[in-house]
């Protein structure tokens, strides 16, 4: 018989060489057969499930040690209010769409390693079996939100339906890539690079006049040589998170097993370093590939024909030159349920960095400084929550901060008054080549880049030391 | 048999025709949707299939061994009940197959087609 051989196949055949190889060999190839979600994992890995269900990656709580006000209490994304998406409470988990149908919000849970249950303290099977570790471990891995027929949420993975895909993408197990990392933290905020300022997408493709160290052309490195701690646990907190959960192995340039604190060969420069943190100098612009969010006004709501969606004014930029401000490691924190307190410019601190001039501790570092506008709770003076999926379909403010306050507090029909706030944001990536590093003129001239007065100089400290060696102070 | 071979080989040149006279080449985004979405959008009969219901491996396996058995008898009802593998000319289905292996499951940016 003729073989029914039609052109087409023939054309497919020729145009597209790549013909499927054998079956490929993942890590866990032969650990399992059907990946039957984390019950799978469990199996073998149970140690680990238990680790990584008491980090601050699940409890989005952790000690806070390094938090003046904190009081010994554990905190953090779970139990606080910010001046970004507010708090989750309101808007754990759940499918807003505009009036067009579309998809505008999933939850704060998009960010959360779980399948969608709000982490409780208590271990138990159920949070054990909440745990998604294919966010962080497989290599290929996407989830979506789904509804239950019981009308809950919860996320899954794409593949549900197609358990030979699934069960693929779930044996390429690995350490964790900078491209799992990022799904998280490049797009926190609310979009691409809002939140943090010096965490993009772009790190990835970039060259290393980018990042020195994430480019594949420089140091090679990934997230983890320099964040990878223990048991589940992270180094380094910045300066505007609360938790800190590994206290015992802080994280910074200078680590001995890094640079050290004199790796210049240039004296004048080492001489600077117990003065001035090593990314002072040497992170000169931050958000150079997606602008970052700078201002988020609460109070004024702002509507986006495009995706028929609302939000706060957001005010974006690019290419951000740092503030400079003393830093000694500990910051004081704006608390959820404490009246707010204004500094000397008006503003809530949200995140405050501790230490000045005559704290031998502190060194000058270099930060995003984020405003926003947000409700207070009048009388009680407390900062309130705003049930942001609501209002980024509906628009209707009031109602959203009156349910923010009703969930977060208990508090019905609350009257409100909108305070301006601040928050400082450590600056720690996108470091560029040495070349790139100020240069003394940066600083040390009438237009330099440091406020000298308000650092507790009396004038540019350089200016002082040479009319000193001149003999005329 | 032959007579079915040759009507495939005229209709794909002109297709193909057709093709490259258009001005601006469609995009694999456009051409799913016209294309594939038509006979497994979502309530399917046929199944929903979208760019994210395969991972790359499956994606490569089904333009490779499975579409030409599996759609061979298959008429189009959006473009006069003609074959589906007549419709689609070769250089459609590389972008239809770009596409969809950009977008798979286990891609960067898994997608449905919109
Ligand atoms: C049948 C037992 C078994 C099952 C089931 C299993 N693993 Fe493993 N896993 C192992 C063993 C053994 C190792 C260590 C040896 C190795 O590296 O291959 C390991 C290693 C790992 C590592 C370290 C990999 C690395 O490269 O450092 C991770 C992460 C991991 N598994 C996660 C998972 C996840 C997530 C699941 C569920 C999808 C899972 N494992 C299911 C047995 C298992
Ligand atoms: C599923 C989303 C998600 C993934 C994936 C993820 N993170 Fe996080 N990460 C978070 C969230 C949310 C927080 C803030 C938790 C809080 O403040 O309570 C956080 C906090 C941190 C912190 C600060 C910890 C502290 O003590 O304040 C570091 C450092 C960090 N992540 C690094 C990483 C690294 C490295 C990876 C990749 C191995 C990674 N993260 C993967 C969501 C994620
Ligand atoms: C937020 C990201 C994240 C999630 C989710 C996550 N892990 Fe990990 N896992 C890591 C990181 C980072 C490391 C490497 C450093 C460490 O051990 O803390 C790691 C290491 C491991 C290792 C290797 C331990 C070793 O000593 O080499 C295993 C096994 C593991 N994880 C299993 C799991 C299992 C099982 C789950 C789900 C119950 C899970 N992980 C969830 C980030 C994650
Ligand atoms: C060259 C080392 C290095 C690499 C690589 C690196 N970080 Fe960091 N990261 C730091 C340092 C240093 C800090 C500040 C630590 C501190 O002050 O506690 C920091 C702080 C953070 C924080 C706390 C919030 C903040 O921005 O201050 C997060 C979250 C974080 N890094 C995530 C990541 C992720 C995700 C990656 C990979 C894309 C990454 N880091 C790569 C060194 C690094
Ligand atoms: C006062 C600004 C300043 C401070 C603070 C500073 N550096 Fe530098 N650094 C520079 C400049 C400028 C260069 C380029 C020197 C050159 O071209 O010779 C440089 C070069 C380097 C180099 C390349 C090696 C070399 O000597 O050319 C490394 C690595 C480095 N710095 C790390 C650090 C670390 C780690 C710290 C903190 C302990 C730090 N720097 C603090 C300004 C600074
Ligand atoms: C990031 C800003 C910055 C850059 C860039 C910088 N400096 Fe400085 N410099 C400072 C600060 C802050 C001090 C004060 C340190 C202190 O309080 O001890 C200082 C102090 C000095 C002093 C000491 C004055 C005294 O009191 O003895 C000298 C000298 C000096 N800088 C020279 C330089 C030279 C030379 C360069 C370029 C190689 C340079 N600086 C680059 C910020 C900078
Ligand atoms: C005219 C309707 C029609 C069109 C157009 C069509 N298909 Fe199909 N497709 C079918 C039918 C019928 C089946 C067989 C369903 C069954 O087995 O029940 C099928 C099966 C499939 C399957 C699953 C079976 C297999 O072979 O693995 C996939 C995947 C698929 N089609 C993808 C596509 C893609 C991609 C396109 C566009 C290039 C496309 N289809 C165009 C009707 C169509």
């Amino acid at each position: 018989m003729v073989p029914r051989l039609h052109l087409f196949a023939v054309a497919v055949a020729l145009l597209l060489p790549s013909l499927p190889g054998q079956a490929r060999e993942y890590t866990h190839q032969k650990y399992f057969e059907h990946y039957e979600g984390t019950a799978t994992c469990l199996q073998c890995h149970a140690e680990e499930a238990r680790s990584f269900f008491h980090s601050q990656h699940y409890q989005w709580r952790s000690a806070t040690a390094k938090i003046v006000n904190g009081g010994g209490k554990e905190f953090g994304k779970i139990n606080v209010i910010n001046d970004f998406c507010t708090a989750v409470g309101p808007s754990w988990i759940g499918l807003t769409n505009n009036s067009r149908g579309e998809a505008i919000s999933k939850g704060c849970s998009k960010c959360h390693a779980g399948l969608g249950r709000l982490p409780e303290p208590g271990e138990s099977p159920e949070q054990l079996a909440n745990i998604d570790c294919l966010m962080c471990h497989a290599a290929g891995y996407n989830r979506d939100l789904y509804q239950r027929t019981d009308g809950g949420w919860e996320w899954r993975p794409v593949l549900w339906k197609n358990p030979e895909g699934l069960d693929s993408v779930a044996k390429r197990i690995g350490r964790p890539t900078t491209t799992s990392c990022l799904r998280c933290h490049a797009g926190s905020g609310g979009g691409p690079n809002f939140k943090r300022g010096d965490l993009e997408y772009a790190v990835t493709e970039r060259d290393r006049t980018f990042d020195v160290h994430l480019a594949k052309d420089g140091a090679g490195l990934d997230c983890l040589d320099c964040h990878g701690g223990s048991d589940h646990k992270v180094r380094g907190r910045g300066a505007d998170l609360f938790g800190d959960e590994m206290p015992d192995r802080p994280l910074g340039c200078d680590d001995a097993a890094c640079h050290g604190s004199a790796p210049h060969t240039v004296e004048a420069l080492n001489l600077h370093t117990a003065r001035v943190a090593c990314q002072s100098c040497h992170i000169p612009t931050f958000a150079k590939a997606d602008p970052t969010d700078m201002v988020r006004d609460w109070s004024t709501p702002a509507y986006h024909q495009e995706q028929d969606k609302w939000s706060a004014t957001i005010t974006m930029a690019k290419d951000v030159v740092p503030v400079y401000a003393w830093y000694n490691g500990t910051t004081r924190a704006q608390l959820p349920g404490v009246a707010v307190t204004r500094g000397r410019d008006g503003r809530v601190g949200m995140m405050l960095p501790q230490g000045d001039r005559s704290d031998p501790r502190a060194k000058i570092y270099p930060f995003k400084r984020h405003l926003a506008k947000m409700p207070v709770l009048v009388g009680k003076n407390w900062l309130l929550p705003i049930a942001v999926e609501e209002f980024f379909a509906s628009g209707q403010l009031d109602a959203a901060v009156k349910k923010g306050a009703e969930e977060f507090y208990g508090v019905k029909d609350a009257a409100y008054e909108w305070v301006e706030t601040v928050r400082y944001m450590g600056i720690s990536h996108e470091v560029v080549p040495a070349r790139g590093a100020l240069g003394c003129l940066d600083c040390h001239s009438p237009k330099g880049r440091l406020d000298w007065q308000a650092l507790g100089y009396r004038g540019d400290p350089l200016v002082a030391a040479m009319r000193a060696a001149h003999g005329k102070r | 048999m032959k007579s079915l071979l040759w009507i495939g080989v005229v209709g794909c040149l002109v297709l193909v025709g057709v093709a490259m006279a258009a001005d601006k080449p469609a995009d694999g985004r456009e051409l799913y949707k016209e294309y594939c979405k038509s006979c497994h959008g979502p309530n399917s009969p046929h199944g929903e299939v979208t760019p994210m219901s395969l991972i790359v491996e499956q994606w490569e396996r089904f333009f490779a061994e499975k579409l030409e058995p599996s759609h061979r008898s298959v008429l189009d009802p959006k473009h006069d009940n003609r074959p589906v593998l007549e419709v689609i000319t070769p250089e459609m289905l590389k972008k239809i197959k770009e596409f969809a292996i950009e977008h798979a499951a286990d891609s960067e940016h898994p997608m449905t087609c919109g």
